[in-house]
């Protein structure tokens, strides 16, 4: 396997009058292509500024962070925003999806911003949810409303999926089905896929775990024999 | 006339006394009765020529001349308004009045012309009263609101009331629609905290109370501002223009008791607007306020099922739906945005029709250069001696009253006879053939009595009894003056009197001419147009400023209001990968369709003000709302560009817009 994303000493500090909080103190890590990565921590301890860096919606204090060969800390807005673009897919806590647009509607609306010619209502189904094309987002429970991010995020065929507490607002139940179709992306699709949680028991399932705590690195585990996220025990 | 080189006109006023129309002296002595070497002299006309108390002036009429020392200077009721037949601006360098006692008059009986009368009671039995008594021996009886000083100054007082009328409307539903919007940002701005207000125990009512309260402090100081402002600056603007045409001792602002009731109105309407907007949240439970808004669903409509919609943009889908689910916001960008386009069509209208008018009278209808008036005592060979030096054509102008079955109008006569330097011409400046046996009636005329081509109607020539029945023959139009044009020839098959008033000429005469009262010139008449249409720039560019203070107003408060509302999802966008150009499309999108919206419906509502405002120009005006291509297309820009000014900046934050803050609030 490849590597496809790396942090090199990567260091974030955040100023607020004359107090300096390092976020990110000298952090190293790689992630293999097609990988399942769990970054697990408390909270404060990093694992949301890790994701923001890493999904170029913030920019390092100073360190490498290296996606697919290209040096993310070196782009300017611009770049950063064609980055997102083409390698990143983000699945957020609260799903975040445009309540004025149909199920379909959020997962084509990516063909305004990829060269991908998607075909929405495929990628619906890939996650179960062809009967509900139609509907508005409020019209969707939780699970399902994560179900049309999840396609929203793989329709542009990205390097990679970012899912900050995807399961965070869902019950238990919901949320392991939200994990497992994760999970088969990583393992049928080969898509890279990074999950920040608080939530220890989907260690197991991932094929590298990444502790952090107080911004720096505790441990990177990686996984020879990962379980299903079906068969943990929640 | 008097030792000017430019022969001004004086009016003398030999007086018995001085209890009706009185001399108003603003400096010198007061008018004696009893003084045979003094004169009181028009104040403006001095003013013009540089001469002040103790100064001795002469008076040439008839055979007399007269030398008198000036006594005091001042006003006179009679000539508020006054000027010249050839102009309708009053040039105070070549007209003016002055009074003296009758012991001043170089005979020893003084051939009175006029009896100053105050009755009570109606004029029709006095003046029945008077021919007994006259066995008919008098020219004319003028009721005081028919005397040209008076009349035209009324007739400027019901323009401005006119405005005065539309103006507090459009004003008050400005004002009203700026604090509905601003309420409605303030309120949703601080939503939370009422939230937290509620929850910490504070009573619905208090909370009302605050924000009303809020609207209310707000809007009563500015009334209380605007009351003590209003009357000091604004009508100090229209002083200029109006003491170039009117004469008065001095120009102060009014004061009525509508002010306050208006003021009071706002005051109250305020109350009615900060209810309105504070009640909705007032009735929610706490614990939904403290959280922000649910945003309203989002339905599918009819125009979903169009097969037009799957070839929409995301853009186009996504501000069609979020339009649709804050119609009120909707309607009230588009009211903000009728307001704006209607006040600046009603502007530049007006500057056009100002234009316009300048144009078809002075260039479309009248061509020539010099137009000399005649003395009234002047003989027909002086006069055909003038017009054959001159190369001139000799004309009558007159005023008359007109009498249809509907109504009774006073207007204007013109009689003229083949001349190439009048054309009458009709509202599309085709010209208009009026043959030697034919009558014909201005357009405004025939819409004021309700008559059209060969109807009969009665008229008479002011100052003589005789009615005469004519039959109209054609239609004209113009747009300063109603009435009938006709030859000579026809004016005398009717049994009337033809005398030359003026001889016009396509040559410049700057040359005096026995006979002849004044030349006036084509520029001369062009200019003092100029003058008397100054106070319709002020206007003008009052309107220009309220359109725009209204929309830029009302665009950014609702837009904060839709941007605070959808910012989660443009941070969401932005984070997807959208780029900041796509966004600030995606905002500007919805503007620029209800900007549109409401410019096309903004152009038929400030036509219907700017037909009021002209309709309210007094009966002798006869201008129809329009505007030119050029100006529409300014209009056009102007609320376009005002429209996306605001929504720059509301686009500049999008570039700011912290993605990772935004996304964190849950729902």
């Amino acid at each position: 396997m490849s590597k496809i994303i790396e942090f090199k000493n990567v260091i974030k500090e955040y100023k607020s009058g004359d107090h300096i909080l390092k976020a990110m103190d000298d952090v190293n890590f790689t992630i293999d292509e097609g990988e399942f990565v769990v970054i697990l921590g408390p909270s404060g301890a990093g694992k949301s500024t890790l994701l923001n860096l890493l999904g170029g919606l913030d920019s390092v204090t100073s360190g490498q962070i290296i996606v697919n060969g290209n040096h993310v800390e070196s782009f300017n807005d611009n770049q950063l925003t064609e980055y997102r673009a083409k390698n990143v897919g983000f699945i957020f806590q609260f799903y975040n999806l445009i309540p004025n647009l149909t199920a379909i509607e959020n997962v084509e609306l990516m063909k305004d911003i990829v060269d991908v010619d998607i075909d929405g209502l495929s990628v619906l189904d890939s996650v179960g949810l062809k009967n509900h094309a139609n509907q508005f987002p409020s019209q969707l429970s939780g699970g399902e409303q994560q179900r049309v991010s999840i396609a929203r995020a793989v329709a542009k065929q990205p390097t990679m999926l970012l899912c900050d507490e995807p399961t965070g607002a869902l019950d238990s139940k919901t949320g392991v089905l939200i994990l497992n179709l994760l999970q088969d992306m990583s393992n049928n699709k080969n898509t890279t896929v990074v999950i920040v949680t608080h939530n220890a028991i989907l260690a197991e399932a991932a094929d590298k775990v990444i502790r952090i705590k107080n911004g720096q690195i505790e441990s990177t585990v990686v996984n020879e024999n990962p379980k299903k996220v079906t068969d943990l025990e929640w | 006339m008097g030792d000017f080189k430019n022969d001004p006109d004086i009016t003398l006023h030999f007086v018995e006394n001085n209890t009706i129309s009185k001399f108003y002296l603003i400096e010198g002595e007061k008018l004696d009765i009893n003084d045979e070497n003094g004169v009181w002299l028009d104040k403006s006309f001095a003013d013009a020529k540089g001469l002040g108390i103790g100064d001795k002036i002469t008076f040439e009429f008839a055979d007399y001349r007269i030398t008198k020392t000036i006594r005091g200077l001042g006003y006179s009721p009679e000539y508020v308004y006054h000027a010249s037949s050839s102009s309708v601006i009053p040039d105070f360098n070549k007209i003016g009045f002055a009074y003296m006692s009758y012991k001043a008059f170089p005979e020893d009986t003084v051939p009175y012309n006029v009896l100053n009368v105050k009755f009570e009671g109606e004029p029709e039995t006095y003046s029945e009263l008077l021919d007994y008594h006259m066995g008919g021996y008098y020219s004319s009886f003028v009721e005081r609101s028919e005397h040209v000083s008076v009349g035209q100054f009324s007739e400027e007082m019901a323009q401005h009331k006119m405005m005065g009328d539309i103006f507090p409307v459009v004003f008050i539903l400005i004002a009203m629609l700026i604090l509905l919007t601003t309420m409605r940002r303030i309120i949703t701005h601080q939503r939370t905290q009422i939230g937290i207000l509620k929850a910490s125990g504070f009573k619905n009512h208090s909370i009302i109370l605050h924000y009303v309260s809020y609207g209310f402090w707000l809007v009563l100081v500015g009334a209380i501002l605007g009351l003590i402002l209003g009357p000091m600056t604004l009508p100090q603007l229209f002083y200029p223009s109006m003491s170039a045409t009117y004469k008065m001792p001095s120009w102060n602002p009014a004061w009525s008791m509508n002010f306050v009731y208006v003021a009071a109105l706002m005051v109250l309407m305020s109350l009615a607007v900060s209810y309105y907007s504070v009640r909705n949240i007032s009735n929610e439970k706490p614990a939904d306020t403290i959280r922000p808004k649910t945003p309203k669903v989002s339905t599918s409509g009819f125009v979903e099922k169009l097969g037009i919609w799957k070839r929409l943009s995301f853009n186009a889908r996504w501000n069609w739906r979020d339009a649709k689910r804050n119609k009120s916001r909707a309607l009230m960008t588009i009211i903000g945005v009728i307001g704006c386009s209607a006040l600046l069509v009603c502007a530049f209208g007006m500057y056009d029709g100002m234009n316009d008018l300048k144009e078809w009278e002075y260039s479309d209808i009248n061509h020539y250069d010099s137009k000399l008036v005649v003395e009234d005592n002047a003989s027909v060979s002086q006069i055909d001696n003038v017009a054959e030096d001159v190369n001139g054509d000799k004309i009558m102008e007159s005023s008359i009253e007109i009498e249809s079955d509907n109504a009774k109008k006073s207007g204007s006569l013109l009689v003229v006879n083949d001349t190439e330097l009048i054309t009458p011409t009709d509202y599309d400046r085709n010209h208009v053939e009026i043959r030697d046996d034919e009558v014909s009636i201005s357009q405004k005329m025939a819409d004021m009595l309700g008559v059209k081509v060969g109807d009969k109607v009665k008229w008479h020539i002011m100052g003589s009894d005789k009615w005469v029945k004519t039959k109209i023959d054609k239609i004209h139009a113009d747009p300063i003056s109603q009435g009938f044009i006709m030859s000579s020839d026809k004016l005398e098959d009717l049994d009337l009197n033809y005398a030359t008033t003026s001889i016009i000429t396509a040559e410049h005469v700057d040359k005096d001419y026995d006979g002849v009262k004044v030349a006036n010139s084509m520029k001369d008449m062009t200019s003092s147009w100029d003058e008397m249409t100054e106070s319709m720039w002020l206007l003008i560019y009052i309107l220009i400023f309220f359109a725009a203070l209204l929309a830029i107003v009302v665009l950014y408060n609702l837009g904060l209001l839709s941007f605070t509302e959808i910012e989660r999802e443009i941070a969401t966008l932005k984070v997807l990968g959208f780029k900041t150009s796509a966004l600030r499309k995606l905002l500007l999108t919805q503007n620029l369709w209800f900007t549109a919206i409401g410019f096309i419906l903004g152009l038929p509502v400030g036509y219907m003000i700017l037909d009021v405002m002209w309709a309210s120009s007094g009966d002798s005006f006869y201008i129809l709302p329009s505007i030119t291509l050029s100006n529409l297309l300014l209009t056009a820009v102007i609320t376009f560009a005002l429209s996306i000014f605001v929504n720059l900046m509301f686009s500049r934050k999008i570039k700011r817009l912290d993605m990772v803050e935004s996304l964190k609030s849950g729902e």
